[in-house]
């Protein structure tokens, strides 16, 4: 498995192209976690907000942060951000409104 | 007149006095009216009498005590005495208002249940009377454990999520250092970040799970994309998922050879079930390649893996013994490795859509899992049969009847694209011919010339007749 002519090329350099699609390289394996957690999270939040569902809103929170985690570096930020001011405006709300504990789902 | 109003005057004063007098005894008499103010307002201090004066009427609303009825009939007659001797309209209204109280029937019932209350000592602390808060007031920070539960979760997500980062990024790094020397040996361009000034070369970030590495500037191939997929280790949903379904760190590698480098053929080794998943998903194993039956027996390849190929002299030539000893020492972290001169990608959904071929291009493609316990020197030799592979494609050539099979196999997948889209490129060539002749149509009326357009529309009329010529000749033929 040796080589023993020198395989470098100089003049063969190519410069990194970003694929344009993120499905082009390899669509079935792309990974749409960011961006189910990230819907996933606004009805939550929604949810939480108009239905004034704590368990909602905290749910929303735990979805914007696993889309904040698995998000690409390449994806807009002010997405993430937003995710995340909407999940934690609904756990705020719905705290404001009615500051009684949560009570498990189970138990009502 | 004036004795008369000084005498007036004077029976309203007298009655005025009596009646204060009258007043205060009858709350002096009343003790358990103090007793009760007392408790009502919950405090231990005393009602003022002259207060008390005001309040004597509610206090008569509220006291329902034996004592209390034994006096009542007393008030009404007073007010009856002060109609007698004064007509104001104020004193007869007063008349109205507590006639009710003269009613027995109005109590009924209401002073037996508060007559049983034991008398209250005054000395001893009085009773007191707490009403129910509401829930939410009570700040009992037990009852907040759902929240305090939440708050922990996410704690530990994000303590998980740097613990998560920081393992996959040292792995990354590990790799690419165990790497560096053997890339630096074959590509003049090693890490790239796509910028003009190549400014941080090295790996690349693409989140916090996915390392990306370009290299160029070697024999054969165009660039060479490394792809560091790991296990999602900041995300702890992730982590408990592949509890149940276990992960590996994963390198990708995919080489885009020089076009012409290597003959025409497609092929496809590796593991049965990324073998069974690839066939399905892409473009050019789906349709140039067929699934080997006993691929052990055919290219001795090792248990559990399987075989695509296209052309089976070329398949052999590639699974030559260097390759297949390679397979079998390194079988647990090869995943896949794919060579193609057609790949296109993955099978695209909205293929009825498209009017051109999807463009190919000569790859060599493979897929490796990492070694669970970080030892990244002993994967090093597969980047080597990676680049054994690249220059045996360089020097392969197929015989004249493999070259006749594969231009007959490409010759047919061309045809059958065509055929299934013929309907379609016939749609849109008709809705191009249709929009030219708009555009002149558009062109002549807009030019002044009337004698311009008459003669486009005798044109337009001719080709008109002429189209529709046939038909009818067919059917005069028809009728006779």
């Amino acid at each position: 498995m040796s080589i023993t002519v020198d395989p470098r090329r100089k003049e063969k350099i190519n410069r990194y192209k970003a694929p344009k699609l993120q499905g082009q390289g390899g669509g079935a394996n792309e990974d749409m976690m960011p961006d189910y957690m990230n819907i996933l999270g606004m009805i939550f939040s929604m949810c939480g907000l108009m239905m004034k569902l704590k368990w909602c809103a905290w749910f929303a929170l735990y979805c914007s942060c696993i889309s904040f985690a698995s998000s690409r570096a390449s994806d807009d930020a002010k997405q993430v951000l937003s995710s995340f001011m909407l999940s934690v405006s609904a756990v705020l709300m719905s705290y404001l409104q009615n500051p009684a504990a949560m009570t498990p789902p189970w138990a009502s | 007149m004036r004795p008369v109003f000084a005498f007036l005057l004077l029976a309203l004063l007298c009655f005025a006095s009596t009646k204060s007098e009258s007043d205060s005894d009858f709350e002096e008499d009343n003790n358990d009216f103090a007793e009760f103010d007392d408790e009502f307002v919950g405090g231990s201090y005393y009602t003022e009498p002259a207060a008390k004066n005001a309040e004597a009427s509610a206090g008569g609303l509220g006291s329902n005590d034996g004592d209390g009825k034994e006096e009542r009939p007393e008030q009404p007659r007073k007010v009856a005495q002060s109609v007698d001797s004064d007509e104001e309209d104020g004193l007869v209204e007063d008349d109205d208002e507590f006639e009710h109280f003269q009613d027995e029937e109005e109590f009924e019932g209401y002073d037996g249940g508060d007559s049983k209350d034991p008398p209250i000592d005054q000395k001893t602390e009085p009773k007191l009377n707490i009403p129910n808060i509401p829930l939410h007031f009570r700040t009992h920070w037990d009852s907040y454990w759902m929240e305090m539960l939440m708050v922990a979760g996410l704690l530990a997500y994000f303590a998980n999520f740097f613990a998560g980062k920081a393992k996959n990024a040292k792995l990354a790094q590990l790799w690419f250092s165990t790497h560096r020397a053997l890339l630096d040996e074959n590509f003049a361009l090693v890490g790239d970040d796509g910028k003009a000034e190549n400014e941080n070369p090295g790996l690349i970030k693409e989140s916090e799970s996915l390392y990306t590495l370009w290299c160029s500037g070697r024999t054969c191939c165009e660039g060479m994309l490394v792809e560091l997929k790991m296990i999602k280790r900041q995300d702890l949903v992730s982590l408990v998922a592949g509890l149940m379904r276990p992960q590996l760190d994963q390198a990708h590698i995919k080489i885009e050879l020089t076009r012409g480098v290597m003959d025409a053929f497609v092929f496809a080794v590796g593991s049965k079930k990324t073998i069974t998943k690839v066939f399905k998903e892409y473009t050019d194993l789906s349709k140039f390649c067929s699934l080997v039956g006993k691929p052990e027996d055919r290219y001795n390849v090792p248990n559990g893996f399987g075989v695509l190929s296209e052309i089976p002299e070329a398949t052999s030539a590639i699974l030559e013994s260097r390759v297949i000893t390679a397979l079998n020492k390194y079988q647990s972290y090869i995943d896949y490795l794919h060579i193609s001169d057609q790949f296109s990608g993955p099978i695209q959904q909205e293929e009825s859509g498209t009017l051109k071929q999807p463009e190919t291009k000569a790859v060599l493609l493979a897929g490796f899992n990492l070694p669970k316990h970080a030892e990244m020197e002993t994967i090093k030799p597969l980047l080597l049969l990676i680049f054994y592979l690249m220059e045996r494609l360089k020097t392969y050539r197929m015989s004249k009847e493999g070259k006749a099979k594969s231009d007959k196999n490409r010759q047919r997948v061309e045809e059958e694209f065509l055929k299934s889209t013929h309907a379609a490129r016939a749609e849109a060539a008709a809705q191009r011919r249709e929009d030219k002749r708009k555009q002149e149509k558009e062109r002549i009326l807009a030019d002044e010339d009337p004698e311009k357009q008459r003669r486009w529309e005798l044109k337009e009329q001719k080709r008109q007749a002429k189209r529709n010529a046939p038909k009818m000749k067919r059917l005069a033929v028809k009728s006779l």
